[in-house]
């Protein structure tokens, strides 16, 4: 996760993705794939990605949200557990 | 005093269920401009066929579905392919209506040259770009389908290749396993290197010493090497003292022994391993879950190509029947 410190909030991975509606800003992003609590839009986008990939190349620093996305997805998935 | 709801907004959400749709403005904007575009063909469909007697894809109703279908066709490939290669004037989610808008666009595309084909399948060029765009329209389906239930196995998957942290389990399981490696190669030390050099380092050798003219027994002037009494023991270094020098040397305990227990050596390397290679299996799921994401894309996009010839085909078929006509008309 020490990729995030890494963004430079290009917003480049946001306008090429398929699967995010709603606008989101990608400091959000960052900060809820990081720690603490996940907003309900966050929520909805990682619950919608689909893995695609679309987001890595157009990254100008070469960064993987697609991995990134995959975490988030795994604290959603974790926190559903601990709540039943 | 905090209520419920504040509770579960400071915490934020929860779970990733299988299948949570969540529904915008503007999906149901979309769903509901197709399901009129559909309802209306279906309608001037049912309309003409009771009120003209030319029934036939060839006729006016014909040829204007066919015109439409295609049109619909073209722009759910155009629009999506466009939007996403656009370099200017990008606007967070524009790029989700617009895939949204190619499934709307293909959808009514499809029930339109259905449509147009009146229940007439014989000709087999127009028989064959229906099949290709059926097929197309499955393929995107099962595709959105793919999209929406791998991802959560992916997740699955993750979960048990990462730490609580998000690290690599693989890395941090790997370092415990060193560790236990270091550990054992410290403890193993009391048994090789040192006291086989106290063993080996002072080998009674008899045949070189000045021990050797000792030897009573002797055949042609020569000395026997090999003593002729089996229960001579010869101080010479056997084999296994030999391999023990050469830093070889393995301690193979007593079938009885507690050491015999597996494991005994490396506690709780076993379960360390058995651990890596269920965190291996779950990498492999995952790859799979990958690949097929995106190589069910590759076929969507191979079937529009198939489909394309198909449509060509039938354009060209169409084509050499309607021209003359029109010509000597």
């Amino acid at each position: 996760m020490q990729e995030l410190q890494a963004c430079i909030g290009c917003n480049e991975c946001l306008l090429s993705c398929p699967a995010l509606g709603e606008a989101i800003t990608i400091d959000v992003l960052n900060r809820e794939t990081l720690s603490g609590p996940i907003s309900a839009p966050v929520a909805r986008f990682a619950r919608s990605c689909y893995q695609c990939g679309a987001c890595v190349a157009p990254c100008p620093v070469g960064l993987s949200r697609e991995a990134m996305m995959m975490w988030l997805k795994v604290r959603l998935l974790r926190s559903g557990w601990e709540k039943e | 005093m905090r209520t419920q709801h504040q509770y579960e907004e400071k915490k934020g959400e929860t779970g990733y269920s299988w299948l949570r749709f969540s529904w915008g403005k503007g999906q149901a904007l979309r769903l509901f401009a197709t399901l009129v575009l559909i309802g209306a063909g279906i309608a001037f469909y049912a309309w003409y066929t009771r009120n003209s007697n030319d029934n036939s894809p060839d006729s006016v109703a014909g040829y204007g579905f066919a015109i439409a279908g295609t049109l619909f066709l073209v722009l759910a490939g155009i629009v999506y392919s466009f939007r996403r290669r656009a370099r200017k004037k990008r606007v967070i989610g524009q790029l989700h209506a617009s895939l949204q808008w190619h499934m709307c666009f293909a959808t009514i595309g499809l029930v339109f040259l259905f449509l147009h084909s009146f229940g007439n399948f014989n000709p087999r060029s127009g028989t064959y770009a229906l099949y290709g765009m059926i097929a197309l329209a499955v393929s995107g389906v099962i595709g959105r389908l793919v999209d929406r239930l791998a991802p959560r196995f992916i997740a699955a998957e993750a979960h048990k290749a990462l730490t609580a942290r998000g690290e690599d389990r693989v890395e941090s399981i790997s370092q415990k396993l060193q560790a236990i490696v270091v550990h054992n190669s410290e403890e193993m030390q009391g048994f090789s290197p040192g006291q086989n050099k106290a063993i080996s380092s002072s080998p009674v050798t008899l045949s070189d010493g000045p021990l050797s003219n000792h030897f009573p027994f002797e055949y042609k002037n020569q000395p026997l090497h090999t003593p002729w009494d089996l229960a001579y023991i010869s101080l010479e270094a056997t084999p296994q003292e030999l391999s023990r020098e050469a830093g070889q040397y393995r301690f193979v305990p007593d079938k009885k022994s507690e050491l015999m227990r597996p494991g005994a050596f490396m506690p709780g390397a076993q379960e360390h391993i058995s651990e890596l290679r269920e965190v291996g299996k779950a990498m492999q799921r995952e790859r799979f879950y990958r690949y097929l994401i995106r190589y069910w894309r590759a076929l969507h996009i191979l079937l529009v190509f198939v489909t394309l010839g198909l449509l060509l085909w039938h354009i060209i078929y169409a084509a050499e029947l309607l021209l003359p006509t029109l010509i000597h008309r």
